[in-house]
């Protein structure tokens, strides 16, 4: 599912270099998504563009460059022209592990983080009839006879939260890496594995029941389940959402574009459309944003290492 | 029943019969068209569904679904390009009919064959979903892994002439699928240290090169030398009843494979049309005749391709698990609409899955009409001269190839595939194997690494699977049993 028409609709549209950036924006511009069209990524992308192509008074193009975790979107991007009309919209992995995992081409000096959008922490989850109730059951059951943690490739976000896991709580899972998506939630339902990291739709989508969640404070969409944290095993792990320009896109662009993001992310039809896919807005600007992306980036980096998955 | 007058109470307004509409004639027209198909025609569809309600985006969506993989026979039987890898297997004898005078026939056979799967997999998905629902998800890595060794084996079958030239066009598939980024760990592979190569082949670009291309070239090498046959005939002409009525059998088998293979996830529309093909081929009474134009391989293709819509939605609705490339994008949109496909909405919102299965029944109803009036259409379109219709072929090819990731390098990746495959074509080398090689290859492969990771690298742990071992039984006895009753007929 590698899609992107919008991208002949990009070049119909005319992408014509050699703008004058005082008045930025006058015309389209691309926001890059690294993943399928409907996909995690794709929805908030959708939303927060079509608030922005208002905001910004020209045509805002989402285009889908899928593959490898995100990393063939992001490249491309990374070498894109930094006039502020190639932009992109990427979650955590693509911009702070798989820069580790693979040898990518960008790193983290090849972004300017504008905003982050939304953010939502992972849920510890177990299928309905798991014998497994608690975080502690959980532990004795790995201790006993092995766990199986299902999630997408090596070094994907549900495998930093199984590698947080194991580092938190003193255990040794072991981590059954599948295509992701539908595929993690097959083997769950089939009883080949016993345990995921999952977001917050884990009951409504698969039926599913959460030991814990990955979070400093307890959701409001899932007030009775317990953080990590109560438990005694302070650890946090999210999957958040933000605007990139590439590096060396012009101040000024930059600062129009933070504005605008302020003001999308504001919006009611936002809030609702979010509301409505049970996403969370988590909005973060540009001078926040920035060190925090540099920190998680490190952070990352550190976790991958030690748990062996950094090929030198 | 309550139910039901709940979900027409609902569903039943001028916004949603449009919706359904534009679905079914957008959905056709891509699937004819090479390079859109299925996931291209919905993702197009995907911005116009934020301002519509719920039961209207579903009615786009699921016209588009049911529609496209039908739209693909239409270029299939005509001119010799399936419109959607799905169609890849109506080919092999649609092609044929058409060039035997016999195109509206043929095109009468596809789109009875479609509207037979479709309504077959509706009925079983309105019966079973939940409890079908139950099985998908038994079938794990080990399983899937057996079920796609055994659909490799089809090659024999599909490959006219030489069984030894099919089974090196399915490994020459299997090897292409191995270039680029790595299915579980996103490592790029085989790459030469080609940036261009770095994201993989895609199969519709290939696709599109070995058979439009590849088409158009021959014909401008056959323009010069001799008269090409013409397709003539074109239109929509009803199989004879008495034709149908001997091939029940036949229309029951594929409709069952379609949707049984719908129903595991990640197999999907093309595994399913070749295991179909490969079966009736077996156990048809008029297995000679197929390759050369017998309608039991267009019911083979048609029924079990639309066959998988119905049982790929099984466990779409019922798990929230998408079943193939198309539901991954309809679970996108029900998302956006706040809708949960799965546990959710079996629970809580059954009239919204009723309504669905009264858009599908429409849909596939629009679709027969479709094909009735469209292949007038088609009829014209086809009757304009040779050059003009292989240069319209020739930029829709390209653009297709380009349209299905944006990337230039597809349009490059189409020609060279073209030209291979003219090769290929001179040289006596059937075209599908590679094909099945590579729309079966990256799952294969998966697979078996996700089971033998599970299974910390024991080949045995891997394959002690009940469902596994009896598809492994199955394959094996498929094989040899004719090779062993040949022997033994030329003994005694």
């Amino acid at each position: 599912m590698r899609h992107s028409l919008a991208i002949l609709t990009a070049l119909a549209l005319g992408l014509t270099g050699g703008a004058a950036l005082a008045d930025y924006p006058e015309r389209a511009i691309s926001v890059m998504v690294p993943f399928g069209a409907g996909g995690g990524t794709d929805v908030p992308a959708r939303f927060f563009a079509a608030e922005m192509e208002k905001i910004l008074g020209q045509n805002i193009i989402v285009s889908n460059v899928e593959g490898a975790g995100g990393t063939v979107g992001a490249t491309q991007l990374s070498r894109a022209d930094a006039d502020g009309y190639n932009l992109g919209f990427m979650p955590v992995g693509t911009t702070t592990t798989q820069p580790h995992l693979k040898r990518t081409k960008y790193n983290a000096d090849s972004w300017t983080p504008i905003c982050m959008v939304s953010q939502g922490p992972f849920y510890l989850v177990v299928k309905e009839d798991s014998p497994i109730k608690t975080v502690d059951d959980l532990i004795a059951k790995t201790k006993a006879d092995g766990l199986k943690f299902a999630g997408a490739g090596p070094g994907s976000m549900a495998h930093v939260a199984q590698l947080t896991l194991n580092n938190k709580l003193g255990i040794n899972t072991q981590y059954i890496p599948t295509k992701g998506g539908g595929d993690i939630a097959t083997e769950i339902d089939g009883g080949r594995a016993d345990a995921t990291a999952w977001f917050s739709d884990f009951n409504t989508k698969f039926g599913w029941r959460a030991l814990a969640v990955m979070d400093s404070q307890r959701s409001e969409q899932h007030p009775d389940v317990p953080t990590l944290a109560e438990l005694g095993y302070d650890t946090q792990v999210s999957v958040w959402f933000g605007f990139f320009a590439p590096a060396g896109t012009p101040d000024e662009v930059i600062g129009t574009l933070s504005d605008a993001c302020a003001k999308a992310v504001a919006t009611k039809t936002f809030a609702d459309n979010m509301a409505g896919a049970n996403r969370l807005v988590r909005y973060m600007p540009t001078d926040e944003f920035g060190p925090f992306f540099r920190e998680a980036f490190e952070l990352n980096g550190q976790l991958l290492e030690e748990a062996g998955l950094i090929k030198k | 029943m309550e139910n039901l007058a709940t979900a027409i109470a609902q569903f039943a307004g001028l916004e949603v019969l449009v919706a359904i509409a534009i679905g079914c004639v957008w959905g056709t027209l891509a699937g004819a068209l090479p390079g859109m198909g299925t996931v291209a025609a919905l993702i197009v569809a995907l911005p116009f569904t934020f301002s519509m309600t719920t039961e209207a985006s579903l009615a786009l969506f699921l016209g588009i679904y049911v529609t496209s993989v039908y739209g693909g026979s239409i270029s299939a039987i005509l001119i010799n390009t399936p419109g959607t890898p799905q169609s890849a297997a109506t080919v092999l004898d649609g092609y044929p009919m058409a060039k035997a005078g016999k195109a509206d026939l043929a095109i009468g056979w596809a789109t009875i064959s479609s509207l037979i799967g479709g309504i077959f997999s509706l009925i079983v998905l309105i019966i079973a979903a939940p409890a079908l629902a139950r099985v998908s998800v038994a079938f794990g890595p080990a399983a899937i892994f057996a079920l796609i060794l055994f659909a490799l084996t089809c090659i024999a079958w599909v490959s006219t002439g030489s069984a030894i030239k099919g089974l090196m066009g399915g490994m020459i598939g299997l090897w292409l699928t191995t270039i680029g980024p790595d299915d579980l760990t996103g490592y790029t592979r085989f790459d030469f240290g080609l940036e261009a190569l770095a994201g993989g082949l895609s199969l519709i670009p290939v696709l599109i090169g070995l058979f439009a291309l590849s088409e158009v070239f021959q014909r401008a090498a056959y323009y010069f030398a001799a008269k090409p046959p013409d397709v003539t005939n074109v239109g929509f002409r009803l199989p004879p009843f008495s034709e149908m009525r001997q091939r029940v059998w036949q229309f029951l088998q594929s409709s069952v494979i379609g949707t049984f293979i719908g129903i595991l996830p990640g197999t999907g529309a093309t595994a399913a049309t070749f295991i179909s093909y490969s079966q009736l081929r077996r156990t048809s009474p008029r297995k000679e005749n197929f390759g050369k134009g017998e309608p039991d391989g267009l019911i083979a293709s048609e029924a079990s391709n639309n066959a998988v819509t119905g049982g790929a939605l099984i466990p779409t609705l019922a798990l929230g698990i998408p079943g193939d490339g198309g539901t991954v994008v309809l679970l996108g949109v029900l998302t956006i609409q706040g809708v949960v496909p799965g546990f959710d909405l079996i629970n809580n919102n059954p009239q919204l899955l009723t309504g669905s299965f009264l858009i599908i029944l429409i849909a596939n109803l629009i679709m027969f009409g479709i094909g009735v009036i469209g292949a007038r259409i088609f009829a014209r379109i086809l009757s304009a001269p040779e050059p003009l219709l292989m240069g319209m072929i020739l930029i829709f090819s390209l653009v297709g190839a380009f349209v299905v990731r944006g990337n230039p390098v597809d349009v490059l990746v189409a020609v060279i595939a073209g030209i291979a495959g003219l090769i290929l074509r001179f040289a006596g080398y059937p075209i599908a194997p590679i094909v099945i090689g590579m729309a079966l290859g990256t799952t294969f492969e998966g697979k078996l690494r996700q089971g033998m990771i599970s299974a910390q690298g024991n080949f045995v742990e891997f394959i002690f699977d009940p469902i596994a071992l009896f598809i492994l039984a199955v394959t094996i006895a498929v094989v040899t049993v004719p090779v062993i009753s040949k022997r033994r007929s030329k003994a005694s």
